[in-house]
């Protein structure tokens, strides 16, 4: 009898601890047992910021926080398939309003438990509070109506959406969970303001409390930050080995992309991400012995991002405004642009054909897009020209406006950025042999920023981020948005929700119904066509003409282990699954 | 003297005011704002973008902002907060004045140190071949731009088989105690600063201490002192004392050089001084953090003049007596 109970202990014992480790996509885990310890030393471009997630808009900072504490849901870092974090597992309701989330039996690095409270005090203060400098209110605001948290136990609460919400799921694995009872009483809850300032970066490193694979350890401004591994980490490899592998995790702050470059040959850095003009040095270092292993892959995560040229329907000029929305016109304009060349000699071959938004193999991208570029041909983009009455009537080398003015206009392009501007050189040439003037205006990347959202702009060349979601890069791509610049009339700046219908083309309008059928679908595989009709609409009508996408190219230290391409060609790297060899 | 100094000072407060003013309207000048600096991020949408600018108080006019800054800096010594850091201006510049006046006071020293003494023996021996050779030096320091001499170097190192370039340590003793080890890596990594920020200084330094000496050297009281029956160390001591009066003033305005002038190498160097921070200020438009270190700048070029001023007035009585 007591054998039994033994077993019977064993076995539940087992259970629970199975439930509350969370064992990582087996692509993670190594195919032969890995070292434990070492010291993982990545870059840093900067100093972080904040170490509030929500108190910051700076990459550096969204660098080490996530490192630092977890989401509910996690999206895997390579096929952004999501999966449980905080949350062990959720349900959702038969009419999609209801999403009840089992909490996982976390603790904190301090010892105390994860619980429900921590989960709502982090979505009432920071994510829906719209003073938190890094707030997500508009990722949890359905036509007006706020996604409300409900605690239903301490392991368990209920989000309460007020429509289906397709993009709940990945949106939420954006929300990085912050413990209640270390950052309640540093924020003042009567001054919303006041979350801004709780964990900035000169509070002590023992204040800085997570759930994440590592503890922050040292901050020494501008030059480096120290993570150790956390001892009350919740993942494990297939071998049963808590994550991460490594027992400490350093940030240096390197500013300068040529000391970085520096630092990782000389060993003080283990991996770091190339461009496409460095690959080639970096393989014949590798031929020739260099301690190290580069990657080369077709893009598929969310950057590079695609390099697009905004085309400005709210011209200033009238003539190039009526220009610029002609729908023959933009055609023109894109079987002007080389892009096999540029492929060729801006990105030393290692670009593919930006025809999306989203890499091929992501699951939104719409296949059909390949069949809708118009190629590189000068004789079509010509007799297109030829057929708008835009001729060279003084024969002068430059075509007129049936007014008599020279066909011209400029391009505006981020001056830290040589491809962009190589681009425009590129696209240039190619115009002038048309006959068509393209000036080219480098501008500092803020003022690029504020001429572009500006609308003041004849040409734009820019590449936004992408996300896993479609929904959460709204703002830019469905018409009517705060950051679709090329035809910014259309943004209400009283109601952003409600754009100014009458004044989109036809196709804008079906985009827009597309975009909002989009958010309040459930259903995936319906989702995803909506999102292949947003995609084949810009690849036929061309508000924006995508360029190229950069192939993505690495460079790691060979003494890293567990760090590798799949056969898809997506590279295999994360913080907490690498080990020192 | 009293009397002249209480006056320097007194003048220092509305040069203060005025530099504030032209700064501020420089920084207006600028196009953009911080916020436009975000919307790249996927983080920010249209409403966050209205609600950031009221909130850190951009869609007020530039007169009212400015009112405001200054307001706070005259009734509670509040220098603003930074927009990107949340934390105020005044303690994020703290943060990195340590290593910002130990390099700079070391860079001065060592300008000093070299091109000084360089610079009076090319006058003992003009037009020989050490002060040919010391001239095409100098000018070398003052033609290469001091970010190409850091890569150049950098890279130099490398081919060398360096295992930890830039910065001021090896990452092993970045922020651990000080130690006998932690020097020696202090000394190994702080050449490199030093050297490329000082080189153009040094050259400069030196081509004026050779001409201050020659001129010195040629001027009617040397030849006096020579008809005298001096001994030519003699004659030596007293005209180089001379020919120093000028290096004072030059002293005086190197200070903000060395403090602000060398934003790209110390960017290239990684080093943690406020050049960079500075820089990246400038980049997002992070006003109150850029005025503040622009008025630490103006403050510390009129320390430097007010120093420089006291020096020669207390080594040359020719100028206390004007």
């Amino acid at each position: 009898m007591r054998k039994i109970l033994f077993v019977v202990c064993l076995l539940v014992a087992f259970v629970a601890f199975a439930t509350e480790f969370k064992v990582v996509d087996p692509m993670f885990t190594p195919e032969s047992k890995p070292n434990m310890g070492g010291t993982l030393t990545l870059r840093l471009a900067g100093s972080p910021q904040s170490w509030l997630f929500y108190g910051s808009l700076d990459n550096n900072a969204y660098t080490v926080c996530y490192n630092l504490f977890d989401p509910l849901i996690e999206a895997n870092p390579v096929t952004n398939e999501l999966g449980p974090g905080l949350a062990k597992s959720w349900e959702v309701s038969d009419d999609g309003l209801e999403v009840t989330f089992h909490l996982r039996d976390v603790k904190w690095s301090d010892g105390v438990p994860l619980t429900a409270d921590d989960v709502i005090f982090t979505f009432e203060n920071f994510v829906m509070n719209k003073y938190a400098r890094g707030n997500s209110i508009d990722r949890f605001t359905l036509k007006g109506e706020t996604i409300r948290w409900v605690k239903v136990d301490d392991k368990t609460l209920v989000a309460k959406l007020p429509y289906p919400y397709g993009a709940f799921f990945f949106v939420t694995s954006h929300v990085l969970i912050y413990p209640k009872h270390v950052v309640a009483p540093l924020i003042n809850l009567s001054d919303p303001d006041s979350v801004n300032k709780a964990l900035t970066t000169d509070t002590p490193v023992n204040k800085i409390v997570g759930t994440g694979a590592f503890v922050l350890s040292q901050y020494v401004v501008d030059q480096k930050v120290v993570l150790k591994k956390n001892p009350a980490g919740w993942k494990k490899d297939q071998y049963g080995n808590q994550l991460p592998y490594v027992d400490e995790l350093v940030y240096l702050i390197v500013k300068d992309a040529e000391v970085n470059v520096a630092k990782f040959l000389a060993g003080e850095i283990d991996y770091m991400t190339l461009n496409a003009r460095d690959y080639s040095n970096f393989k014949i270092k590798e031929r020739e012995g260099a301690p190290i292993k580069v990657f080369k892959a077709l893009p598929t995560g969310n950057t590079p991002s695609p390099v697009h040229i905004a085309i400005n329907f709210d011209n200033k000029d009238p003539e190039l405004k009526a220009l610029f929305r002609n729908d023959a016109f933009r055609f023109a304009l894109e079987y002007a642009l080389d892009r096999d060349r540029i492929i060729d000699q801006v990105f030393n071959t290692l670009a593919t054909y930006g025809d999306s938004v989203y890499p091929t193999n992501a699951m939104w991208y719409s296949k059909y897009v390949d069949k809708l570029r118009r190629p590189y041909d000068l004789e079509k983009a010509e007799a297109i020209l030829d057929e708008l009455g835009l001729v060279d009537k003084n024969k002068d080398g430059w075509r007129e406006f049936p007014s008599g003015k020279v066909l011209e206009f400029t391009i505006i392009m981020n001056n830290a950025s040589k491809s962009e501007q190589d681009i425009a050189l590129i696209y240039q040439e190619d115009l002038k042999t048309l006959g068509v003037k393209l000036n080219t205006q480098p501008l500092d990347s803020s003022i690029r920023s504020q001429k572009a959202t500006g609308g003041d702009f004849d040409l734009c060349i820019w590449a936004f981020g992408t996300q896993p979601d479609p929904q959460l890069r709204k703002a830019i791509w469905q018409p009517g948005g705060s950051l679709y610049y090329w035809h910014l009339s259309l943004f209400n700046k009283d109601n952003p929700d409600a754009p100014f219908m009458e004044d989109m083309t036809s196709w804008e309008t079906v985009l827009w119904y597309v975009w909002e059928k989009a958010a309040l679908e459930m259903d995936l595989a319906r989702r995803q066509h909506l999102y292949y009709i947003y995609q084949d609409i810009y690849a036929e009508m061309l508000p924006v003409i995508f360029v190229v996408r950069e192939m993505d190219v690495r460079a790691g230290s060979n003494k890293l282990g567990n760090m590798y391409q799949t056969e898809a060609g997506s590279f295999v790297f994360t913080n907490y699954s690498v080990f020192k060899k | 003297m009293i009397s002249f100094i209480i006056r320097r000072i007194l003048i220092m407060i509305p040069m203060m005011i005025v530099i504030s003013m032209i700064c501020f309207f420089i920084i207006e000048l600028q196009p953009g704002d911080y916020v436009s600096t975000l919307l790249e991020n996927p983080r920010i949408s249209g409403n966050m973008i209205i609600e950031l600018r009221a909130q850190l108080g951009l869609d007020k006019p530039g007169v009212v902002r400015y009112w405001l800054w200054v307001k706070g800096i005259v009734t509670k010594g509040d220098f603003g907060y930074s927009f990107a850091h949340n934390r105020p201006v005044g303690d994020l510049i703290w943060e990195r004045m340590g290593w910002t006046v130990a390099l700079a006071l070391t860079t001065i020293v060592f300008q000093w140190a070299i091109g000084i003494p360089l610079g009076i023996f090319s006058a003992r021996h003009p037009y020989s071949f050490m002060d040919y050779l010391l001239t095409f030096l100098a000018f070398l320091g003052l033609s290469i731009p001091e970010f190409f001499l850091a890569l150049i170097l950098i890279f130099w190192m490398l081919s060398m088989g360096a295992t930890s370039i830039g910065g001021l340590f090896s990452a092993q003793f970045v922020g651990a105690p000080w130690s006998f080890a932690k020097i020696i890596d202090l000394f190994q990594h702080i050449w490199l600063p030093i050297v490329v920020v000082g080189i153009g200084g040094f050259g400069g330094l030196m081509r004026v201490m050779r001409g201050n000496t020659l001129d010195t050297l040629g001027s009617p009281f040397v030849s006096a002192l020579r008809a005298r029956g001096l001994s030519e160390k003699t004659v030596r001591k007293h005209a180089i004392k001379n020919a120093l009066n000028p290096m004072v003033s030059i002293a005086g305005m190197e200070l903000p050089n060395v403090f602000s002038g060398t934003i790209i190498v110390a960017i290239v160097l990684g080093v943690p001084t406020m050049g960079p921070f500075f820089y990246e200020a400038l980049l997002s438009h992070d006003d109150y953090l850029i005025m503040t270190f622009l008025m630490f700048i103006a403050f510390i070029t009129q320390i430097g003049n007010l120093l420089a001023d006291f020096i020669l007035a207390f080594i040359d009585p020719r100028i206390r007596m004007s």
